[in-house]
């Protein structure tokens, strides 16, 4: 009986690729869409994987739990995929890798940061590229106390994410020492913040941290810079999204960002020949430079297509295992592993400043990295995962 | 907490400011043809970004606001000639759906143009900043916004009860048919009531650009709040949409105050409130929708 192996029909290795392409993070999800198809491209130049071609199937998850549901099991049973990778929103990651541990395919989340992906609902079939919240709120906690002062100031969105971010902080807190002056969580779709904004002025803290995102970020910032905030108050967070700040005027540029990459700084690539091959490639080819999501979206396909070669096989066992624990040279300085305890990826995260206008006659050149923390450092210790995360890989 | 109320209720105002400017337009509309608008934050959104286009092609703020706030109000008027019009002796449902579905092909339309995420629009040199005064921090912009809505309403007031074109639009509320037996082109009063509707909304539109992101969904986000406002104030009063935007405004800054988590919903409970106990709403003519 001819019974037709996962991708084997056209005898390709097929990779699905779920995307928020339409709604609020259609330019996140566009990026990371660059980075992959940039890496499948280079991939098949140099002749494929296990002499396949590999092609990337790319569905639009319209950045609804539910749809990404739907486009992940359409993934699965109708392109054959063999592996998953994608999304930028949390619920949307966590919705996806639940689905393939249930069809047993090797899903990577490139860019949703939520920390139960490799936490408490991690699955063997499951890997993480970007930071985890946890990286970001402890990168960015050592870096605020260090460079801008220890009286701090909460200001986060109130529903699963944002607590999850001041989670993180107020465990930083007490290993630094900070004094917090004031903690507000304002509800997600806000529009006017000057109400939450008067009151950070009147707590004179030197820092507010803002752990918004998206629109609410954007209107935040507008309205600060307005009521003159940002001149007499240092505003922090736990990550700032280039493609957000490229949309800013000018002066609401602002603040002290945790960075997940970035394009131009001798802090974030170094020497590294691989990420100015990148930069170079992605920009003549995107006329925009790359940004961290188009990075997660690279090395994320790059990745599996090595864990495919290792394994010599597309079997989401051996996958998964030659995915675990290998280190690699990323696009960065040093180093990079998805840790065998949770398949988190451990690398650095950075930390700098915003500033109003392009620097070196480069328009997007608007970050400057002044910090970084190794990975390590900043994830939860691999001894305390092992009792939270349970990856029961099949016997 | 107490000494934080000051600065929430003069926040409160400006928003609230803000919220009667659109309540006013939707509820003019709704008055006169019995359209309930859904397409109005979407003309508020077009004007923010018509504003952006002439903004980033030279031109000064003030010009910018001046010029996208007509260029709205026309297509507006295009719009109702050729779309809503049609449907205005047919039950509001008809025109319900109408600007429902404009209101969605609008925003894809923004999204095509000026891409999904916000549009960097800033408020011009001459406005930003702020003043202390005591604690109170004003900034400029919505001291601005403030006192350009104000101008706004006043004239709008002395355009209804001080002109002949005011007196028969307000006659036109009142009883269509008689104003027509009489000798008045009412579809022009229709044209007229509508754009001006929209010229409001445009308006309200290029200064939220200001003080939010401009992106596609920026005037829907503020069109519940409208509604609510228009359903406190009652429906036809113009007062009503006045005090209901205050009212809303100031619900909203000081609930913030003490009970973040409550801040969005608080617009909700005090609609809720003011049905139960004046089911017109505060100022509302009583059997204006039948």
């Amino acid at each position: 009986m001819f019974l037709p192996k996962r991708g084997a029909a056209a005898d390709l290795i097929v990779i699905g690729a779920s995307e928020e392409i339409t709604g609020v993070y259609a330019e996140p999800a566009r990026n990371e869409i660059r980075g992959m198809q940039l890496a499948v491209d280079q991939i098949n130049k140099a002749g494929g994987v296990l002499s396949r071609q590999v092609k990337l199937v790319i569905e639009d998850n319209a950045n609804n739990p539910g749809t990404a549901v739907e486009k992940a099991r359409k993934l699965i049973q109708v392109d054959k995929i063999n592996a998953l990778i994608g999304t930028v929103n949390s619920a949307n990651s966590q919705a996806t890798s639940n689905v393939c541990l249930e069809a047993t395919i090797p899903f990577v989340d490139t860019g949703g940061h939520t920390d139960s992906v490799t936490g408490q609902q991690c699955h063997w079939t499951s890997f993480r590229t970007c930071h985890s919240t946890w990286m970001e709120t402890h990168a960015t906690g050592y870096s605020i106390a260090n460079k801008l002062g220890k009286k701090w100031y909460y200001l986060a969105p109130d529903y699963a994410f944002g607590h999850s971010l001041l989670d993180g902080y107020k465990d930083i807190e007490k290993k630094l020492g900070v004094t917090v002056v004031g903690e507000d969580l304002a509800p997600l779709g806000t529009t006017d913040f000057s109400a939450y904004l008067t009151k950070v002025l009147n707590a004179k803290p030197d820092v507010l941290i803002i752990m918004q995102q998206g629109q609410d970020l954007i209107n935040c910032l507008k309205q600060a810079n307005s009521l003159g905030l940002l001149k007499r108050i240092a505003v922090a967070g736990p990550q700032g999204e280039i493609e957000n700040f490229w949309s800013l005027p000018k002066e609401a540029r602002v603040g002290y960002w945790g960075f997940e990459w970035y394009y131009k700084s001798a802090l974030v690539t170094g020497k590294n020949k691989a990420a100015a091959d990148f930069i170079k490639t992605y920009t003549d080819l995107y006329k925009q430079p790359p940004t961290a999501r188009s990075v997660f979206g690279y090395v994320t396909a790059q990745q599996l297509a090595a864990a495919i070669t290792k394994a010599k096989s597309t079997d989401a066992v051996k996958v998964s295992q030659a995915l675990s624990g290998e280190h690699f040279q990323g696009l960065w300085q040093g180093d990079a592993y998805y840790r065998d305890v949770d398949h988190q990826l451990i690398w650095p995260m950075w930390f700098g400043q915003v500033r109003g206008d392009g620097a070196g006659g480069d328009e997007w050149n608007i970050f400057e990295v002044v910090d970084s923390q190794p990975g390590d450092k900043v994830e939860k210790p691999a001894d305390d995962q092992k009792a939270v995360c349970k990856l029961n890989y099949p016997a | 907490m107490i000494e934080h109320l000051a600065p929430e209720i003069v926040n409160g105002i400006v928003l609230g400011a803000f919220y009667a400017i659109i309540a006013i337009g939707l509820s003019l509309i709704m008055n006169l043809t019995g359209t309930i608008n859904l397409a109005h934050g979407s003309f508020m959104t077009l004007a923010g970004y018509l504003a952006f286009t002439l903004m980033s092609r030279g031109s000064n703020f003030w010009f910018a606001l001046a010029a996208s706030a007509i260029c709205t109000a026309i297509i507006g008027l295009v719009v109702e000639r050729l779309l809503i019009s049609p449907l205005y002796k047919r039950v509001p449902l008809y025109s319900l759906l109408l600007t429902f579905g404009l209101s969605l092909v609008f925003e894809e339309v923004f999204r095509l143009i000026w891409g999904p995420s916000t549009v960097p629009f800033s408020a011009p040199p001459e406005l930003s900043g702020a003043t202390q005064i005591g604690d109170v921090f004003l900034p400029t912009y919505r001291l601005f916004i403030m006192v350009a809505l104000v101008v706004v309403m006043v004239a709008l007031l002395v355009f209804l009860y001080r002109t002949r074109l005011g007196l028969r639009l307000r006659g036109a509320v009142q009883d269509a048919e008689m104003l027509a037996a009489l000798g008045t082109n009412t579809q022009l009063l229709y044209m007229t009531n509508f754009g001006l509707g929209i010229l409001l909304a445009a308006i309200a539109g290029v200064l939220a650009a200001g003080l939010l992101g401009l992106g596609p969904t920026m005037g829907n986000d503020l069109l519940m709040p409208a509604f609510i406002t228009v359903v406190i104030g009652g429906m036809g009063s113009l007062a009503g949409s006045i005090v209901g935007g205050l009212l809303v405004g100031l619900a909203i800054s000081i609930t913030t105050l003490y009970l973040p988590a409550a801040s969005e919903v608080i617009m909700y409970v005090l609609m809720a409130v003011v049905l139960l106990i004046r089911p017109r709403g505060l100022f509302g003519e009583e059997g204006i929708f039948g």
